[in-house]
């Protein structure tokens, strides 16, 4: 139970002071951190490799020229996604054997070129590449 | 991710280096050792596999299913009545009319990508449901889109080549240029060599000498066969004629690629 001291020295509860829904509120901080953080993850990779210009794409199949012309460590992860299907950044990194937040990185980097859509799923954010219907 | 089958991509820098006729051998020779195969003509340029097989009509072409007309079983053809024993063997022909051929060359970005999802899709229809061992993917030479398509969705990418000069650079392009980026397992196939097939040292020379040129593994070497020519693409060796060296030379390499993991 969380609790602090009001200015006049008496304990309340987290409860009290956060109104009727505490756990709503945190879990709402917790997240819009996640997603900060996810940004703050593109912009360092982005940075890193000195693509500050990179706008995003509404439209960019990933087929397979597309993969060829990639640097190599957005292909590894792009590559990944195409065979899972869908997938975590937490799955990603099991098969890549590189850090979670490094695919993290790689793979928000690539839905801002536009090549995979996110789709959250509660506290999970998935990844894949979005085909539409054949026509 | 639990690999059951495995997919291989048969795929060469030029034409003529005898793609095809490695494909459906190996695939028969697989047969042969009780393996569940199926072999899928992805030459959308130059489809042989229907000539070759005298199949002339299927319910669906691999055309239609990579269009997303219909669903994979009803493109397969089951051909293991034509096996003597052992596994069953299935292909998916491309569709050789002009008019198919032409389709299939004005595809865009887009429909290439689907394509590639409808490709990497077969692991889970053909290879885990189904419980097929092989897919072996017969392509078209080159930088193709079916061909890399192929590549992608492949677990091991077979090589045909031959001393030609300009297959040997293509080739060592292609081995840097692609399968390399795409982080494939590569081998080689020497198609057309000109050794005696009973010579131990001149076969050891063109082993060492293919190792020095591609830096990557030798599957089998294939010498030039004049009864392979003479049959015109009418004898599956593997199978109608197994006491034959290039029906050894096969047994070797899907002995091979059975015990790779």
């Amino acid at each position: 139970m969380y609790t602090c001291k009001t200015l006049w020295g008496s304990i309340v509860t987290a409860q009290e002071v956060l109104g009727k829904k505490p756990l709503n509120i945190l879990e709402k901080i917790r997240e819009n951190l996640e997603k900060l953080n996810e940004k703050m993850e593109v912009m360092i990779e982005l940075q890193k490799h000195g693509r500050k210009d990179i706008q995003p794409l509404p439209e960019a199949p990933l087929d397979v020229m597309t993969l060829l012309s990639m640097p190599d460590h957005l292909r590894k992860t792009a590559m990944t996604v195409c065979r899972l299907g869908r997938a975590t950044a937490d799955e990603l990194a099991q098969q890549t054997h590189r850090a979670r937040a490094v695919e993290s990185a790689y793979l928000n980097q690539l839905v801002i070129m536009g090549h995979l859509k996110k789709e959250r799923k509660g506290r999970k954010a998935y990844f894949y590449v979005d085909r539409g219907t054949q026509g | 991710m639990i690999m059951l089958g495995k997919i291989i991509a048969v795929h060469s820098y030029k034409g003529g280096t005898g793609k095809t006729l490695l494909s459906l051998n190996l695939a028969a020779t697989f047969v042969k050792h009780g393996k569940n195969v199926c072999l899928f003509d992805l030459d959308f340029r130059a489809p042989s596999l229907s000539t070759v097989l005298k199949i002339e009509k299927v319910e669906c072409w691999l055309n239609d299913y990579l269009n997303g007309t219909c669903e994979i079983d009803k493109v397969l053809t089951d051909l293991s009545d034509r096996i003597q024993k052992g596994g069953k063997l299935f292909v998916g022909l491309a569709n050789p009319t002009t008019e198919a051929i032409r389709d299939m060359s004005a595809k865009d970005r887009k429909w290439e990508m689907r394509a590639l999802g409808r490709l990497l899709a077969l692991r889970n229809s053909l290879l885990n449901d189904k419980g097929l061992d092989y897919l072996i993917f017969d392509t078209s030479p080159g930088l193709q889109y079916s061909s890399i398509n192929a590549i992608v969705s492949a677990d091991l990418v077979i090589v045909a080549t031959t001393f030609d000069r300009s297959d040997v650079d293509g080739t060592k392009r292609m081995l840097h240029e692609l399968y390399e980026l795409f982080e494939k397992k590569t081998e080689i196939v020497l198609n057309k060599v000109m050794y005696d097939v009973y010579s131990r040292s001149g076969k050891e020379d063109i082993q060492g000498k293919i190792k020095d040129i591609y830096q990557v593994p030798l599957l089998g070497t294939i010498p030039c066969f004049c009864d392979i020519s003479r049959a015109e693409g009418n004898i599956i060796f593997a199978q109608e004629k197994p006491e034959h060296p290039f029906a050894k030379i096969l047994e070797d390499m899907a002995n091979k690629i059975d015990k790779m993991t």
